[in-house]
């Protein structure tokens, strides 16, 4: 079944991985597929400098630095109330750092303006499902193409032909969209109506459609059942070897973040206490003490 | 050719398009030469005029999420704006003043829909209370609005499209069915675009919409200016088609209240809704009066009728609230669902469209 999903795909990124590979080659780079996208040195899509953030007089985050490359899945991990969300909600501007500094691309901000994330080319997901529920599928995929929209409202009654030719060329990307996900037997139903697992990869789809260069993910696996989660992490791949989308992604389950992503940034108690490719963070004796909870008292959660 | 093919493309949209042009063939052949003066004056033209004032406040509260006890006024600034085009604009059209009744209506909407750029639910409920009395003041305490009438009263001209006069029964029942027809097909237009989707995007989640890139000052706004543009269009025909005497007193809380309770009933974000918890609101009285004088004879008396409205009205809010959100309309649906899914299953053949 699953195999059945990702053949799907297999196409589109198999012309991808040919076009990338084919623009290495003009640039004279090595073709080591991988590691090259490791270590890619070049502009970071998103780098933040000396984040810090408070509540009152809690600390959400210290004095963060990362740097994400282009083209990498790059996970989050660390124990609930990490700081986790809070660093999401200040790339994507629903925070304002109390110090520090976002680079996203070429642009630098103390404050991301949220409104204008989306021309930034940034699209994220929330934590608990943030769909518009009284919309169906297409209309939510649809709507994460809003922030192209030249034609106004007067346009849009009207029916213009630059109004139409939006509303066309958004509905054609709506169904790509919906088609690399396997939404299309939902595509007419309304959102709010469908199991969780789904409305996710909705969430995702209207995140995806706009193809932005990076892609937020706030938890895309919690609540949803193991087999789900597999589906999802491979779609995530996907969306990444299809789009070229540089992924920053959340999660406190340790074991499917291992597989999927090429660094993890690990924070506990809003520092970041290890940053690196999978293996070493797994070995690394700070976050095996932060989810054992050997560091502080009391965070006994464990999430493998 | 193009039967077949829209047959079979649209055959769930079939019925309900049929169903549209039926009603508009009715409502337009037949109404007005069978229906008496009685049931134009007193049923139809209000019910005309409260479903596109419900339409109005439906784009704004069913669609866009935004509640307004507010409409009523907005109803008032139509009327008195058309009133004073017509008086102090001698030269210019009905039609125009009506759509200049409904820019400005559309004007004040915005004005007092600012608070929605802070206020959110409950709180803007009560902010927008705000247009509800400044306006009945507003028209009260100023004679200009009224012509310098002592109280505020104003008087509706003639109805008189480019030299027809409309002013019979059966031709204020036509002009308002065309204004709401036009109105209703715009309105529709505007929800299927992409402002309809944004509407909705506020409404269900204003964090995702407002990250996704959603103008929210821009979206509230037009909400506010194209649900009072339609309100103040059906404020026109209340005063002008309907009641043709109208005060600021008429446009009170209680009518605010009428219209909200309206699409409650009828369904909220569904313009068949609006349309159909119109028809119940005026029906309603009626029914009531006339079961009441069945069962009760005399006792039955108008200030009676009045309290056993509430009555019914109030219990039936609450029990809509909880039983079906979706409002009365979708009652309707289901059952159309059950009734088609029962003929569809003998009547598979083609013979029958």
């Amino acid at each position: 079944m699953r195999v059945m999903a990702t053949a799907g795909n297999e196409a589109l990124i198999a012309t991808r991985a040919r076009a990338t590979e084919a623009a290495r080659q003009a640039g004279g780079a090595p073709a080591a597929a991988d590691s090259a996208r490791v270590a890619d040195t070049g502009v970071p899509v998103l780098a933040l400098q000396g984040i810090s953030l408070s509540f009152g007089g809690v600390t959400a985050l210290e004095r963060i630095d990362l740097s994400v490359a282009k083209g990498e899945i790059r996970a989050i991990i660390g124990p609930n109330g990490a700081g986790k969300s809070s660093l999401l909600n200040v790339v994507s501007g629903l925070y304002r750092p109390d110090q520090g500094m976002v680079r996203l691309g070429s642009e630098r901000f103390t404050h991301v303006p949220a409104v204008r994330l989306a021309a930034l080319g940034v699209a994220r997901t929330f934590q608990n499902l943030a769909l518009f529920k009284g919309l169906r599928v297409l209309d939510n995929v649809v709507m994460g193409l809003v922030a192209r929209r030249r034609s106004g409202f007067v346009r849009q009654i009207l029916s213009t032909p630059l109004a139409r030719r939006e509303e066309i060329e958004a509905c054609a990307a709506a169904e790509e969209a919906i088609a690399f996900l396997h939404l299309d037997a939902v595509k007419h139903q309304l959102a709010g109506g469908l199991p969780y697992g789904i409305q996710k990869r909705v969430e995702l789809a209207r995140a995806l459609v706009a193809r932005p260069q990076l892609l937020l993910l706030d938890e895309p696996f919690a609540g949803v059942t193991v087999g789900e989660k597999q589906e999802l992490a491979t779609h995530v791949r996907n969306a990444r070897d299809a789009y070229g989308t540089t992924i920053v992604l959340i999660e406190h389950d340790i074991g499917i973040v291992m597989g999927l992503s090429d660094r993890v940034a690990v924070l506990d108690y809003g520092r970041k206490i290890a940053d690196g490719v999978p293996a070493e963070v797994r070995s690394d004796q700070a976050v095996i003490d932060a989810y054992l909870g050997v560091a502080h008292e009391g965070e006994t959660e464990l999430v493998i | 050719m193009t039967t077949l093919a829209r047959s079979a493309v649209s055959r769930g949209i079939t019925p309900g398009r049929v169903g549209l042009v039926a009603m508009l063939i009715a409502a337009y052949g037949l109404v007005p030469f069978v229906g008496s003066d009685y049931v134009l004056d007193a049923l139809l033209t209000p019910f005309l005029a409260l479903a596109l004032a419900a339409l109005g406040l439906n784009l704004l509260t069913g669609y866009a999420g935004l509640v307004s006890l507010g409409s009523s006024a907005f109803l008032a600034v139509g009327a008195y704006a058309a009133f004073n085009c017509n008086v102090r604009l001698q030269e210019l059209p009905l039609l125009a003043s009506i759509v200049a009744a409904g820019l400005v209506a559309a004007a004040v909407g915005i004005v007092f829909g600012l608070p929605s750029l802070r206020l959110r639910g409950f709180y803007l409920a009560v902010s927008t209370l705000a247009a509800q009395f400044f306006v009945q003041w507003a028209l009260t305490k100023f004679g200009w609005f009224s012509n310098n009438n002592p109280s505020g009263v104003i008087d509706a001209p003639a109805l008189t499209l480019s030299g027809l006069t409309f002013s019979s029964a059966v031709g204020r029942y036509v002009v308002s069915l065309t204004v709401v027809v036009v109105a209703t097909l715009l309105a529709a237009r505007l929800l299927r675009s992409q402002v309809g989707r944004n509407f909705i995007a506020l409404r269900d989640h204003e964090i995702a919409a407002k990250v996704i890139g959603v103008p929210l000052l821009r979206t509230k706004l037009l909400a506010f200016g194209v649900s009072s543009f339609l309100i103040g269009i059906a404020g026109v025909l209340w005063a002008f088609a309907y009641l043709r005497t109208v005060e600021p007193a008429g446009f009170n809380l209680d009518r605010s209240f009428e219209i909200l309770f309206i699409i409650i009933i009828g369904g909220p974000a569904s313009i068949r809704g609006a349309f159909l918890g119109a028809a119940f609101m005026v029906v309603l009285p009626l029914l009531l009066s006339r079961l009441g004088a069945a069962l009760l004879g005399d006792v039955f008396d108008s200030g009676v009728l009045e309290m056993s409205q509430r009555i019914v009205i109030g219990a039936l809010i609450a029990g809509i609230l909880i039983a079906e959100p979706r409002g009365l309309i979708s009652l309707v649906d289901r059952l159309a669902d059950r009734i088609r899914h029962r003929l569809s299953r003998p009547l598979r053949n083609p013979t029958q469209p």
